[in-house]
């Protein structure tokens, strides 16, 4: 007996590999529908600001991201941007990352037609912009400064709804979907707490925990964690999409991986006793 | 379908299932497509740069400025430009020294824009927060000052765990020895978020894999993995026979 549970612990992980593979591609085969009901409370927050900013009020939606983070992120800002939309809520798409301009475009192609949404009037699109220390500070006083044209070249002042909007003193408030630091390293300090914009956004899993002081003391009004945030947001929004079939995937995994820790630990002891 | 999307689903399959392949073992297909991330990155973002920074922030304003005779805002980008480039210089040695005129700027720039915003932020505001619960302690539900407490502990303790100008011994020892236990919780949090969002990397992967291996895209992922297979098996063939010609 000692001899195959040591055999059982010096399994080749390659059968590991298989085992994990499979239960991620068999969800996405055959959805299960074994995905969670509750909501988190920093999810709900979020939710909750955007229901109550008034129709017609203008927001920043930062698109922060790139391919490497995209299956945790480009859910969550597909669910923000349709509940944008929804609520009537004009928008402008910026991004101070340069691999995220394929996904931003995905984002704009499918989504802003669904609601019936015009380019200019409800939304505008900016072009990538390095260095964002200096593009968030020279925003407090002027945006066109530093953005005089928008993605497609053309005068950004031109477009019907950028006719009142010079800084953030016009804007409801910043959403930054983002899988770096930009969140609490730059949209926070440098406008959240510095011009009283308030910010939201959504991040990936692992930075999600880092976030935890920046929301009880309510510097960051609402945020979305990972898939799973996505997913609670879809469900929040009625818009259940990528994320919501991506939940059960995951649930799956994690529950192999518990499994997995149990059972070799349990071996473990096993073979101290016997 | 056009056939520029059939020929990019058949390259994302490919490099994705040829970097996977590594799990298994290393093979030259892993090698391949690893090589190809790397350079195929690289220009990826010259070109971005180029177009989206180097050609709209310097090349027209300094054509522009020269040919209207607008001599100050032509210094307004060439200034910054030479500091820019100046970072360059770290390559070569000799003139490595000109690369601190740049560093300089950009340190000193970048600090006076950061510490006073980071500081409000990260330490005056979450002083507050931690502080603030107990101005009002007794207005608070059961929930909120429970909350209030472990984070004051929290906060208290593991701050002690890491100030070293007093000996760790007696109370300061228990302490900080009690902010081990909050580090510790935050690390199983973040290190469980960790294993969540690699899950979901591998998703949005195996995502794309079903999405390629239906007939629109002409099976791209079912022929490749067929390829791979027939690759391993032939190789594994091979070298057993060499082996055994050896013996």
């Amino acid at each position: 007996m000692k001899d195959t549970l040591n055999k059982i612990l010096k399994i080749d992980r390659r059968w590991l590999f298989l085992l994990l593979s499979l239960s991620i591609l068999i969800p996405i085969i055959k959805p299960i529908g074994i995905s969670s009901s509750s909501i988190s409370s920093s999810v709900q927050n979020m939710y909750d600001f955007i229901e109550k900013i008034p129709a017609g009020s203008t927001v920043f939606l930062g698109i922060d991201y790139d391919p490497s983070t995209a299956p945790e992120l480009h859910p969550q800002a597909t669910a923000v941007m349709k509940h944008l939309f929804k609520k009537n809520i004009k928008v402008v798409i910026l991004t101070f990352i340069a691999g995220s301009g394929g996904l931003m475009d995905e984002l704009v192609r499918t989504i802003p037609p669904q609601y019936g949404k015009v380019y200019g009037k409800d939304y505008v699109v900016l072009p990538y912009m390095p260095n964002f220390t200096a593009v968030l500070t020279q925003m407090a006083s002027d945006m066109y400064a530093i953005y005089d044209k928008d993605i497609n070249n053309k005068p950004l002042k031109d477009y019907e709804m950028m006719k009142n909007i010079k800084n953030y003193k016009d804007f409801a408030a910043s959403i930054d979907i983002t899988g770096t630091a930009l969140l609490d390293g730059a949209w926070l300090p440098l406008v959240g707490d510095k011009y009283n914009l308030p910010i939201l956004g959504g991040v990936t899993a692992i930075s999600q925990v880092g976030l935890g002081p920046y929301l009880q003391k309510k510097q960051i009004k609402g945020l979305i964690g990972g898939m799973k945030g996505a997913s609670e947001y879809e469900r929040l929004t009625n818009e259940q999409a990528k994320a919501t079939s991506g939940i059960d995937a995951l649930n799956i995994a994690h529950l192999l991986v518990i499994f997995f820790i149990i059972f070799s630990n349990i071996i473990l002891l096993v073979l101290k006793f016997i | 379908m056009e056939l520029s999307l059939v020929l990019g689903a058949w390259v994302a399959a490919g490099m994705t299932l040829f970097i996977f392949s590594f799990l298994y073992k290393d093979n030259p297909f892993y090698r391949a497509a690893e090589h190809l991330y790397v350079g195929v990155g690289m220009a990826w973002f010259i070109q971005l740069y180029t177009y989206s920074v180097i050609i709209p922030k310097v090349y027209k304003p300094l054509v522009d400025t020269i040919k209207a005779g607008d001599w100050v805002n032509m210094w307004l980008v060439l200034i910054p430009t030479v500091l820019g480039l100046s970072l360059i210089t770290q390559f070569i040695p000799k003139i490595s020294w000109i690369s601190r005129y740049g560093f300089t700027f950009l340190m000193g720039y970048g600090a006076g824009l950061i510490l006073p915003a980071g500081l409000a932020t990260d330490f005056m505001n979450q002083i507050v927060g931690t502080i603030e619960p107990f101005a009002n302690f007794f207005s608070l539900s059961a929930g909120a000052m429970i909350n209030a407490i472990i984070i004051l502990i929290g906060t208290l303790s593991v701050l002690f765990y890491f100030f070293f100008s007093v000996e760790h011994k007696g109370a300061i020892k228990k302490v900080s020895a009690f902010g081990v236990y909050f580090l510790m919780i935050y690390f199983g949090a973040s290190f469980g978020n960790t294993v969540m969002a690699r899950f979901s990397l591998l998703y949005g992967r195996f995502d794309t894999l079903v999405k390629y291996s239906k007939g629109e895209y002409f099976y791209a992922t079912n022929w490749i993995i067929l390829g791979l297979l027939i690759y391993f098996i032939c190789e594994k063939i091979f070298f057993k026979a060499v082996k055994l010609k050896k013996t």
